[in-house]
Parts: structure tokens; sequence; C-alpha cells
């Protein structure tokens, strides 16, 4: 019962914050709440008893990746007076189509509740299951994508040097 | 249920408080080791010795006016010292700070809660402190006030790397993250050496980062007062500027607690089951001998800030990024051969 | 696998050169990598080898993309050879794309969800940097954060389809997941369609089809030279192959679901690359809006769905690549001469040097698909397979839209040959872009003359 209105809670803050990362006009307040956003979702993961992702999302997202983001917010000082204006017709036909979007996603969800769920263990968030999953069903994933972030580092060092005449 | 609540309510209270307390006189410490080392007699006025300079201090604090700047974003200007406070405190949960004590036949752990990922917890609170200092600064809406900011989440997040690299080898030889089992596995007897021994790198890389952490010196370019005025608290006074500058000794505490449990064997004493005392007395003893450790950290601390001068920024980039983390990544090749050697021949 | 190895290792060993300093020896050393990579990964045709839990399948499919996969990269680096000669950051980009070459590698040869994210986030990661390489040019910059948002967006829905169709099967295995469409066939919840289309639309973004095509002009056109031309070849091989794995492996059984989206997608593409294409001046952006095109044609063999289709998409994808690799190095070597990427630059060309004319004007006629060329076989098996499966609609739309097509593609032959520009001088050809153009002017006569005995292949 008590888990029903933390998840409530969460869910209320999670969609809250991220509603509000789109409408504040302050780009400072948008990262703020995307912050908090990470931190509701980080609280879901523990709902599902996944501790280690819950504090790897934090430490990742909210810890690390957010601080750039705030960074260079920062440092470019964006006010809302620099956003550039965007035409009326844009605007309205983005708010068609993710509107479609979002009626078709909302509709994929009926009949969802009477859907039989594959099973999983439900301790697969912990830290020993979850490395061993890693380790063993998913070890070729796990070694690309070192692959994955080599090209990423590579890539930010290119982009990062100076050109060496 | 409701005990339990109460149990738990006391400790959370206490081990607050306690922080709290300590933080207090870590400044008087501070300021009584400086005059030492300087050759000075240091507070002396208030109370015997100057022992109540800190309640001076605190009073001051809070009488002296509160200025807001008038171009400053207010709500973020108030967030920025409660986010550093809050997240100050907030590991000092995970943090076994003694057994568990026997009281009328019921066991009362002196850790507030044992979460299996107390390691990464520890970690995901020291990750979100920077925020503290950069909401702060940039609220502030001062160029010094956000250089130093910014400044400060560089060199944070710079460290945090090599910290958690640092952390990674310890967890392999390990095999857990709870905090309360690597103290557990630091306990005397049979040669069972504190974790220091077997990774001496690792625990001079982790101290390194927590002074960076923690904006001690050598590493305290964010507030350096010659280049940036106050760093990134240069706009608050009164209780706010209070906050910053006691979040910074309270997070010496904890991080100080932190090196004990995790290097130094956390509430485990030399020959704590050989002396023939009883449970509860062993616990006590423990507790003292942790707070011992974390007294000798914290003096460390202060040792090290009056007298090695400050660094350069580029050169605490490069200690960070060139020295430090390879050498953690070495350390952690290093753990997993020793490792898979052990497993191999059995020694 | 082990050309995936290979491949790996030789980009590690690209970033190792620049520190033991023999950067100037790489070239030739990458250039064999790729062949043995050729080698090595034919040593497995007919093997059908599974890998790690599943997580790779080297069926003949894998086999024959990885090959051709390889040798478009051969004759890639022949020719970017002055480019890389030009660069600085030499090993950065060997490695990148040598990684990305991992990347696609790894698209043709999935088997599993979580290799297949592996594999697109590779290949693109690696592009996003190299369409920016060029720092101070500021189209290079567009072009470079244009398709990082676009293409970070289109993750985030394959993803997003990945997630629905796991938490509806719990599996990220293909061939579970197509076992799970035939037990429960009727009673499948609309999560896992949701989940299906959302995946079509992150592939369709890679392969730049209609109406997810818009990031493909600009940033085909800022990226440099090069670049484009392994985006318009190589990517688009291995995003296509990735996709026709994807659907014929796993959703083949539920065309209804998304046949009709994927019809109104491929006329979409036909008529927005064909007929923007006949109005741009510049030819790089001319060749973008054909790539698109000829994603178009492509979507009629997943269309077609059928035993034909395999065959027919990877003929189609080696005759276009080969034709787009021959079109890309006499643009890049007029590029060089005259600085213009316009059509006017091959004004006159037909007299400056008709070696040059001459394999523009085959890769045209390969790429509008007139007989004897590569193309008009892989045109008419494409065709031919839609046929089969009676999808006589898209295949007379896409006709009229190779009509349409061969007017754009005779405009160049035309400035080449009927026009004469301003400058006369002649245009030198270095040795090795002649090798690669008589190789690729062989291949595509060849390919027409032997299309038979690759459509069989598969």
């Amino acid at each position: 019962m008590m888990i029903k209105y933390i998840f409530y809670f969460l869910a209320f803050v999670s969609v809250f914050s991220a509603l509000m990362v789109v409408v504040s006009k302050n780009p400072v307040h948008c990262v703020l709440y995307l912050i908090m956003c990470f931190f509701s979702i980080a609280g879901h993961y523990v709902l599902l008893n996944a501790q280690f992702l819950a504090a790897v999302h934090v430490i990742v997202y909210a810890g690390a990746i957010m601080v750039l983001f705030l960074f260079v917010i920062m440092l470019l000082n964006l006010n809302t007076q620099s956003e550039p204006h965007k035409s009326t017709w844009l605007k309205f036909a983005a708010a068609i189509t993710s509107g479609l979007l979002l009626v078709i996603l909302v509709g994929t969800l009926k009949g969802s509740e009477t859907m039989v769920m594959p099973v999983g263990n439900p301790n697969a968030g912990l830290i020993k299951n979850l490395g061993n999953t890693l380790f063993k069903d998913f070890l070729l994933p796990f070694e690309v994508s070192s692959i994955l972030f080599l090209v990423a580092m590579v890539g930010a060092v290119m982009l990062g040097k100076k050109e060496i005449k | 249920m409701i005990s339990f609540l109460i149990y738990k309510t006391i400790l959370v209270i206490v081990i607050f408080a306690v922080s709290l307390v300590v933080a207090m006189y870590s400044t008087y410490g501070e300021r009584k080791i400086a005059a030492f080392m300087q050759d000075r007699i240091g507070p002396n006025r208030a109370g015997p010795f100057g022992i109540l300079q800190p309640l001076a201090d605190g009073v001051k604090m809070f009488m002296k006016e509160e200025i807001i700047p008038d171009v400053s974003n207010k709500a973020l200007f108030i967030l920025g010292p409660c986010i550093a406070m809050l997240t100050a405190c907030m590991t000092g949960v995970v943090i076994p700070w003694g057994d568990a004590i026997t009281i009328g036949g019921e066991k009362y752990s002196l850790q507030i809660t044992d979460i299996n990922i107390g390691v990464l917890y520890m970690f995901g609170v020291l990750s979100i402190g920077v925020y503290g200092v950069m909401i702060g600064g940039w609220a502030s809406n001062n160029k010094f006030s956000l250089l130093g900011a910014i400044r400060a989440s560089s060199q944070m997040i710079s460290y945090e790397v090599a910290m958690g690299l640092s952390i990674i080898a310890l967890v392999m030889m390990t095999g857990t993250i709870s905090l309360k089992e690597i103290t557990e596995q630091q306990a005397g007897g049979n040669w069972n050496m504190w974790n220091v021994v077997y990774q001496p790198v690792g625990f001079l890389i982790f101290l390194i980062c927590a002074f960076a952490e923690t904006n001690r010196t050598p590493f305290d370019l964010p507030e350096c007062e010659t280049e940036l005025v106050g760093g990134y608290h240069t706009e608050y006074s009164s209780m706010k500027l209070g906050f910053y500058l006691f979040a910074e000794y309270i997070n010496m505490f904890i991080s100080s607690a932190v090196i004990a449990t995790l290097y130094f064997g956390g509430y485990n004493f030399p020959f704590m089951h050989d002396l023939g005392l009883s449970e509860n007395l062993i616990t006590i003893l423990g507790v003292v001998a942790l707070f011992a450790k974390i007294f000798f950290f914290i003096f460390l601390y202060m040792w090290v800030r009056w007298t090695v001068p400050r660094f350069r920024y580029d050169q605490l980039m490069n200690l960070g990024w060139k020295i430090l983390i390879p050498l953690s990544i070495g350390n952690i090749m290093l753990t997993g051969l020793i490792t898979l050697l052990r497993q191999k021949y059995h020694f | 696998m082990k050309s995936l190895i290979l491949l790996s290792g030789l980009g590690v060993l690209t970033l190792l050169s620049e520190i033991f300093n023999f950067k100037r020896k790489i070239f030739p050393v990458v250039l064999l990598g790729l062949l043995g990579t050729i080698v090595l990964s034919a040593m497995y045709w007919n093997t059908n080898k599974h890998y790690f839990n599943d997580m790779m399948f080297f069926d003949n499919y894998a086999v024959a993309f990885t090959c051709l996969i390889s040798f478009i990269a051969f004759a890639w680096f022949l020719l970017s050879q002055n480019y890389f000669n030009e660069e600085t950051n030499l090993t950065d980009h060997f490695a990148l794309i040598l990684f990305a070459l991992v990347g696609a590698v790894i698209m043709v040869s999935y088997q599993n969800m979580s290799m297949l994210f592996l594999g697109i986030e590779t290949l693109s990661l690696s592009l996003y940097v190299l369409a920016g390489s060029r720092k101070n040019d500021l189209h290079s910059n567009e072009a470079a954060l244009k398709y990082f948002l676009m293409g970070a967006f289109a993750t985030g829905f394959l993803l997003f389809g990945i997630a629905l169709i796991y938490g509806v099967t719990g599996s990220f295995n293909l061939q579970t997941i197509a076992n799970y469409i035939t037990l429960n066939s009727g009673n499948i919840p609309a999560l896992f369609y949701t989940g299906v289309l959302l995946m079509m639309v992150g592939m369709a973004f890679k392969i730049s089809a209609a109406p997810f095509h818009f990031w493909a002009p600009d940033v085909y056109q800022g990226s440099p030279l090069v670049i484009t031309a392994f985006m318009a070849t190589i990517v688009k091989t291995a995003a296509f192959a990735a996709f026709f794995r994807l659907f014929f492996t796993c959703f083949s059984t539920i065309e209804s679901v998304w046949g009709n989206i994927i019809f109104v997608m491929a006329i979409l593409t036909l008529a927005v690359g064909n007929i923007t294409a006949t109005y741009q001046e510049s030819v790089k952006r001319m060749l973008a809006y054909s790539s698109i095109a000829h994603a178009g044609y492509m979507l009629l063999a997943i269309l077609a769905m059928n035993k034909f289709s395999a065959g027919s998409i990877l003929f189609y994808t080696a005759a276009y690549s080969v034709a787009s690799i021959t079109a890309f190095t006499v643009l890049s070597i007029i590029i060089n001469k005259s600085n213009n990427e316009a059509i006017d630059a091959f004004n006159g060309l037909g007299k400056r040097n008709p070696f040059l004319a001459f394999a523009m004007t085959v890769a045209m006629l390969s790429l509008a698909g007139i007989p004897p060329m590569a193309g008009f076989f892989g045109k008419y098996y494409l065709f031919n397979a839609a046929l089969q499966s009676g999808q006589t609609t898209i295949v007379l739309v896409a006709v009229l839209a190779s009509l349409v097509g061969v007017y754009y593609y005779f405009k160049a032959i035309i400035a080449m040959y009927f026009k004469s520009g301003s400058d006369s001088s002649p245009v030198e050809v270095s040795f090795i872009h002649k090798l690669l153009l008589v190789l690729t002017l062989v291949l595509i006569f060849a390919m027409g003359l032997m299309s038979d005995f690759v459509i069989r292949l598969l």
C-alpha cells in the first residue's frame, strides 16, 4: 500500500518536472527540473528493486551529464530573449504531430492491463545478478559498448584539440 | 514498528547533531592548529582556551544582515546553500558508526541504514553536492561567483572520476559495496589487516580526491581569495554563507569517516575480540576508535591546509586527469591481476 | 566474427600508430586489413555460426553484406586517399572510419536488438564527428549538429520501440520475438505493434526515407566530400541491411501492420527524392537527393518481403554503392580542380578529360538504371521481387520515378559533353584514382552481366 502511494508520488513528480522542463522559460530552470525528473526516475528504479541502476542513474545523469549541461548553459548565459522566434505554423504543425504521437502512445496502453507480461527474476536489478547477466548473457554487447565509448572519446578529442599546422 | 521508527529517529538526530558539533569544533580546531603552526595563540577570549568561540561565531552568523542581491535569481540563490548543506548531511546515513548495541535483548545497530549499494549511494550524494556550489554561484549573478562555481564543478567532476576508479579497485577486493560488510571484513584477528595495507595506492588517490572534493587546500581554487574575491560565495552573507562554510566542515567530517571506514577498519580496533570485553563495551570502544580515526583525518586536512600552498588551476587539472586517473586504472588492473592469481594459486 | 575482431583491432592499431609514429605506413595496412576482412568473412560462407548467446548470427546474408561493406570501404579508402594526405588528424579519421565499419558489420549480422542498437550507435557516433571534422567550416558544423540532433532523436524512437517490444515479449532476440508472434498471433497487444512502428521510424531515419529525410540534404552537403561518399554508400548499405534483417526475421508475419506505412513511405521517398533532385544546382546535393530516392527503391524489397528480397537488396546496394563511389570520385577530382561543386563545374569535361567524363557518364547511367549497367539490373530485380508479391502500384510509381531520375542524371552528362566551360585546361587524375575508376567501371559492367549469379547468392 505504502509502495503504491510512493509510486504515485514519484510518478507525479516525474511527470510534473518533465512538463516543467518543456514549459520553463529560463534554461537553467529547465535543467534543474530535468535533474528533478532524473531523481524521481531513480526513485522508480528503487521501487523496482534495481538499486544499482538507481544509484548509477543519479551518479551518471544527475551527477555528471546534467552538471555539464548546466555548465554550458551558465557559460552561454542564455535568457528568454535570445530564443529564436518560431512561426505559428511551425508550432501548429509540431502540436499536431506530437499530439498524434501522444494519442498513439496512450492508445497502445488500452488493453495492456489484461496483458500477460513475461515474468522475470524480481531480483534481476541487484548488483550480483546484474553482473552475472552482463558478463554472461550480454558479454558481447558489453564489450562492443567499449568500442562505442572509444569512438566517442576519439571523436571528442578530435573535435576538441587544436589544429596543428 | 513504532519502536523501530523511534530508534531510527533518535539515531538520525544523534548523528545529525554529532555532525554539526564536530563541524563546529572543527572550525575551532582549524584556527587553533593554524595558530600553533604559525606560532600564534589563536582564539582564546570566549571561554577557557576560547572553547566557546564556535558558538560566538554561530551567533554572529545569525545576527548579521542578510543580503540578497537585487539582480540575483532569488529562489536559486536560497536553494544553493540549502543543497550544499543537505548533501553534506546525507552521506552520514550509510556510514556504520559502530557495531550493534544490545539493550534488553534487542540489538540496535549504530548504522542508520545498511543499503546494499552503500558506496554507490555515497558517491551519488557526492556527485549532486556540486549543484549547491553551481547553483549558488550562478544565481548570485556575479562574475567572480560564476567563475568560482565553474571551477568548483569542473574540479569536482574531474576528481570524482579518479575517486570512483580508486574505489573500484577496493570493491574488486572486498567483493561488496555495502559499507557495513566492508567494515566487518576488516575486523581483527588472523592477520586480517585494514584495507589500506592491501590498497595503499587506492588510499592515496582516494585521499587526494577527497581533498579536491571538499574544496580544501591545496585544491581550494573555487574560493581562492587572491583571484576570485570569495569564489562562489562572494555574494552570500549571514547564515547562508554560514551554510556554505559549515557544509565544507561537515564534508570534511564525513569524508574522514568514509576514509576511516573504507581503508582504516571503521569501528574496528586491534585485538578487539581478544581482550574479553562485553559486546556493548566493544561497540562503544569501537565508536571511540572510529572517532579517533576521524579526528586524525580532520587533523590531516588542517595540517595540509597550513603547510601546502595552493595549486594553479592547470596543475590541478593535470594532476587529476593525467596522473590520478591513469594511476587508478593501473591500480585496478593490478588488483584484478592479483585477485586472479590468488584464485589460481590460493594464497 | 573474426572479421569484426580484425576491424576493431585495425581501429585500435591506427590509434596506436599516432603514439608509435608509423602514421605514414598505416594506409596500406588498413587496405590490407580490409582485404583480410573480406577473405575472413567469406570463409564463413554457408557455416551459419551463432556467437555469444545468439548475439550475432553470421548467416550468408551477414557474410555477403560484410564482404560488400568491406569492399566498398576498400574502394572508399582509395577514393579518399588525397583527403587523408591533407588531413592533420589522420589517425583519428582512420580510427573513426574503421570503428564505423565495425558498427556497420554489427548492423548486418546482429541477432539481438541490443546489438542492433550498439551497431547503429557506433556507426552514427563516428559519423556525427566526421561530418563536423572541418572545424572552421560553418557548413560542416551545421551538418554535424543537425545530424547529431536528429540522429539522437531517431535513436530515441528506436530505443523506445525496442523497449516496448521487450516489454511484451521479454526478449531482445530476433528469433524469440518471431516465435512469439507466430505463437500468439491474434492476441498480440497493441504495445507490441507500437514498438514495431517506433522501430520503423528509427530505422527509416537512418536510411533517410521520407518523411524522415530532412536531415540528409544538409548533412550530405555540409560534410566533407569523402564523408558524404561514405554516408551515401556504406551507411546506407548497412542501415538498409539492418532494416531488412530486422523486418525479415522478426516482423515478416505481421506485414498487415506495417505494410501500408512502408508503402506510403516508399511513394513519398520516391517522389520527394527524385523530384527535388531535379532542381538542384550543386551536384553534391543532387547526389544527396538521389540517395534518398534510392532508399525509396530499396523500400520495395521490404514491401515485397519474399525470397527474392534479400538477393535483390544485396545486388541493388552493391550496384548503387559502386556507381556512387565512381560519381563521388569524379566529383572530388572536379572539386579539387575548380573548387566548385555546382553542375557548371562539369562543363566541357568531355574535352578536358574524356576518361573522367566517361566514368561519370557510366555512373550516372547506372544510377539512372539504363541497361546494360548494373543499376538497371538492380532495379529490374527489385521490381521483379515486388511484382512477385503483387505490389503493382508501387512498381508503377517506382518506374515513373526512375523516369524523372533519368532527367537529372542526364543533366550532368549534358553539361559534360554539350556545354563548354570557362576553364578548358585538362584535368589530371592521380594513379590511384585512375585505378579506382577502372575498377569500378569494370564492376559496373561486370555486375550487369553476372547479375544472375549475385542474385542467387541469397
